[in-house]
């Protein structure tokens, strides 16, 4: 019993991750049904950000102003790239039949990991990151399952990033403009809203979001790599499909469940398809059985009536 | 954009009366130029040295020939002039660059090299201040005559046989020779000893690109487009004849003749994706899984000795066998999820893409049941050999010429080319062809009108898998290995792209696009760690400037440049919007 709680937490903290890269991806979508490929590289460029940060703070400065300090940066780079991203290569094929986005977003996205690892400094193989969240320091939650500190940390900014989103998408003048747009760009430009402007917003809140996710990464694997952005970043999709895209609670449900499935599949699948190999495999079974039982999701049903 | 057509209005309004005039003396200045050495000293890639022009200078002074349209008023010349001097412009000072750098500085420079860029600049300058074209050139027909047909099935042969030749010259000329010297780099990872070595390449592409735009900008591509659709047959039966005899103009280099058959393999899978994409509208990313299915079926049942199962079926069997499977497997995926809008294809075909990569790298025994020989693959598949005792993996001699086995695999390719071709072509132009178009157009509309939408989409898609099944089997043989590191995304994501590149729906698009960017890494190995970088800036560009590809189908290039052709402003189709 221990054993299936322990991964019931291990799951939880893959899925905040999961859950903060799969809300750029499902706002995005909501407002102008593109797929941003590219997503899950602002999310690798938010870790890079945030090791970029340190490397330029003097040694020796103090925890507690490093760590904003970090995702102060994370978020800056990740907001900028996702911002000019949006203006110079999604913006002028507004109008253009659906594929040309798509396939832009691939150029994008497969340009952002080459300037990385061509140009970042040592970045070719996975580049260490500092480890200013102690993993080693647990902390029990009952009987032997316990969670490490970086963890808690993810889980706890996960959370706090995702209410945040969702009460200023719910409550907010900006956030009820998005949803209307949402449903019905047209009739939201005869209202008075700046589409324009809405849909950067949407780019921006996504990009801030994954940057954090992509510090809280670097924090608890200890380095980064300019190929991490395309797993996650293909998952993210997943968990946003999964829970039902261009609905903000669905990439969150999504992204633990896709999370659980994981760490579930690899502990438990039969012999001989459990274990890490395989890990990655039965999130996208899962992603299948769950599209062909219901294709708009777990809880997609406001995109079912717009198919 | 506007900064260009800024600068053009200024220089016409200085320059414009005596714009013919300065052009003129330009061409002249530069056609002098191309018959003076460019290079003070030997040793230089694509003869600089003596008189005769070779190299970049002959390419320099075949643009400069288009300088006629100075004396001519036909339609459309300065927009034809403008494209071929601004290429001869690029052209001369990156071969001067490239003489400067390999001579260790200008005082190596020739003297026609000076001649050439001062005439080269006069050149540019008198094509940019040319007053504006009054009409767009207009395709042009043949009078009618006895000779008509003659002179028009001699043009559509000649279309084959130059694509031919520039195929040859592209293959022929040399990539990066081992540096002599220290190398120098550029932004730390361009290098400039490989970049001056492959220089004649990339300028001979710069030519091909610059004539190429001239010519189309005259209305001369369009007009003799119009012919060869006119005259397909003796369009297709004079590109298989020139793909045929390929391995002759080799003499025996069995490495340029790989490159082909790889070529071929990407462009027969190029052209079933095209299928898939370009006639039916659903997005696959995980083609290159279907491509793999026929390679690990082929490669497990050819005999291989890392092969677990000890079985060689012949190779017909094989290539069956393989589509077929491949084709269930299409089945399996596309019936339950082609019910489903297209994006939620493109995610499940992605999902699809990496389960069959980390199944085949972990069936090898320890994570999983033993049959793909894990991350290294199924290697060391025996040749092909045919029942009369041919064996493919020997040397023959046919007419005279003793060909390198590499040959036999590259007719096999031309085979497989040849039948996914001609299906695609067949189906593009029937029934259920047109009925793909109509779904990709507007599902809703399609649907509405009596289409069996799910049917129709279900059959593109499994056809796709079949055919990618079958250039699977025969590509195994080719390469002689099936591994994991072969059907990554990134894979699926390549022939994409040359499917978009070369233009969505056509056959001579998706050939185009699957030679260049199969060529472009082989040849701009300059670029080395950059490739992937460029490749990516690239695909950018082209869904800005170009989003219609290379060679696009009419209906096509009218979706993506007329105003309301498209979808509304927020880039959703439009029947995707209509019960929001």
């Amino acid at each position: 019993m221990d054993l299936f709680l322990q991964q019931l937490v291990n799951g939880t903290v893959l899925g905040a991750t999961y859950g903060l890269v799969a809300l750029g991806y499902t706002m995005v979508y909501g407002i102008v049904q593109l797929i941003n490929f590219a997503h899950g590289e602002i999310f690798m460029l938010g870790g890079f950000g945030a090791l970029t940060t340190f490397l330029a703070l003097p040694t020796g400065t103090p925890t507690a102003v490093l760590l904003p300090m970090m995702l102060l940066g994370g978020v800056i780079v990740s907001v900028t790239v996702a911002v000019l991203m949006e203006r110079f290569a999604y913006r002028p094929l507004r109008g253009a039949p659906r594929l040309a986005p798509l396939i832009t977003a691939l150029g994008v996205s497969i340009a952002l990991q080459e300037l990385v690892r061509n140009f970042y400094p040592e970045a070719k193989s996975a580049r260490n990151f500092p480890q200013l969240v102690d993993p080693n320091r647990q902390f029990s939650l009952g009987g032997d399952v316990t969670i490490n500190a970086p963890s808690l940390l993810t889980v706890v900014v996960a959370v706090v990033g995702m209410v945040t989103l969702s009460t200023y998408v719910r409550r907010s003048r900006t956030g009820r403009a998005m949803q209307a747009t949402a449903q019905d760009p047209d009739t939201a430009r005869l209202m008075g809203i700046n589409t324009d402007r809405l849909i950067v917003t949407a780019f921006v809140l996504g990009a801030a979001l994954a940057a954090v996710a992509g510090v809280a990464q670097g924090l608890r694997f200890g380095q980064v790599d300019f190929r991490m952005g395309f797993l996650t970043g293909i998952k993210a999709f997943t968990a946003a499909v999964l829970g039902g895209i261009g609905n903000i609670s669905g990439a969150v449900l999504g992204g633990f469940t896709l999370g659980l499935v994981e760490v579930m599949a690899t502990q438990y699948a039969p012999e001989p398809f459990a274990g890490g190999a395989w890990k990655d495999a039965w999130a996208f079974v899962v992603l299948i059985i769950v599209l062909v039982f219901r294709p708009t999701g777990l809880l997609g049903e406001r995109v079912a009536a717009r198919a | 954009m506007n900064q260009a057509a800024f600068v053009r209005t200024r220089l016409q309004a200085r320059f414009g009366p005596a714009a013919a005039l300065i052009g003129l003396v330009g061409v002249l200045l530069l056609v002098v130029g191309c018959f003076l050495p460019w290079a003070g000293f030997a040793g230089f890639p694509g003869k600089m040295l003596n008189t005769a022009p070779g190299g970049s200078r002959l390419y320099v002074l075949l643009l400069a020939l288009f300088g006629v349209l100075f004396r001519l008023d036909w339609p459309g010349r300065a927009r034809a002039l403008r494209g071929a001097s601004t290429f001869a412009l690029v052209i001369t000072m990156l071969t001067v660059l490239f003489i400067a750098y390999a001579g260790g500085g200008l005082v190596n420079l020739g003297t026609g090299a000076y001649v050439a860029l001062a005439g080269v600049v006069l050149y540019y300058l008198g094509a940019q201040s040319l007053p504006e074209d009054d009409v767009v050139a207009p395709v042009r027909e043949l009078p009618d005559g006895r000779w008509r047909v003659l002179i028009e099935t001699l043009l559509v042969v000649g279309v084959a046989v130059g694509a031919l030749i520039i195929f040859v010259i592209g293959l022929g000329l040399p990539t990066a020779s081992v540096a002599d010297g220290p190398d120098h780099r550029l932004g730390g990872a361009i290098s400039l000893n490989d970049l001056t070595n492959e220089s004649q390449f990339l300028c001979f592409l710069l030519f091909v690109c610059g004539a190429m735009l001239a010519l189309s900008r005259l209305g001369l591509v369009a007009s003799v487009g119009a012919m060869t659709k006119k005259h397909s047959r003796v369009l297709v039966a004079a590109a298989l004849m020139s793909a045929v005899v390929f391995p002759f103009t080799q003499g025996g280099n069995g490495y340029s003749l790989r490159i082909a058959a790889s070529i071929g393999v990407f462009a027969a899978a190029a052209v079933g994706l095209n299928i898939v994409v370009g006639l039916a509208g659903l997005l696959d990313l995980g083609y290159i899984a279907f491509f793999g299915v026929g390679a690990y079926f082929a490669a497990i049942f050819s005999g291989s000795v890392t092969s677990v199962i000890d079985m060689h079926l012949p190779f017909g069997l094989v290539i069956l066998l393989g589509a077929a499977i491949s084709g269930v497997f299409g089945l399996l995926l596309g019936a339950p999820t082609l019910r489903l809008r297209g994006d939620y294809l493109a995610i499940v075909t992605l999902g699809f893409g990496e389960i069959f990569r980390i199944t085949v790298n972990n069936l090898d025994g320890s994570a999983g049941p033993s049959l793909t020989n894990g991350p290294n693959g199924i290697s060391n598949i025996p040749d092909l050999t045919l029942p009369g005792g041919f064996n493919f993996g020997e040397n023959h001699l046919l007419f005279g010429v003793d060909l390198p086995f590499q040959a036999n695999y590259y007719w096999l390719e031309i085979i497989l080319i040849a039948v996914v071709m001609t299906a695609f072509l067949r189906l593009a132009e029937s029934r259920i062809g047109r009925a793909w178009v109509a779904i990709r157009e507007d599902e809703v509309a399609a649907a509405a009108t009596g289409i069996n939408t799910t049917r129709l989409k279900l059959l593109a898609f499994v056809l796709g898998a079949t055919l990618a099944g079958a250039a699977g089997t025969v590509n195994a043989h080719v390469v002689k290995v099936a591994a994991p590191d072969s059907f990554t995304f990134m894979e699926s994501a390549l022939l994409l792209a040359a499917v978009i590149l070369g233009g969505m729906g056509t056959v001579p698009g998706a050939l185009l696009g699957a030679t260049v960017l199969y060529l472009l890494p082989e040849k701009l190995r300059f670029l080395q760690d950059l490739r992937l970088l460029v490749f990516g800036i690239v695909l950018v560009l082209i869904m800005r400037l170009r989003p219609e590809g290379l060679v696009p189908s009419k209906r096509r290039a009218r979706e993506f440049h007329e105003p309301g052709g498209g979808a509304d402003a927020l880039s959703a189709p439009p029947g995707h919007r209509g019960t929001a």
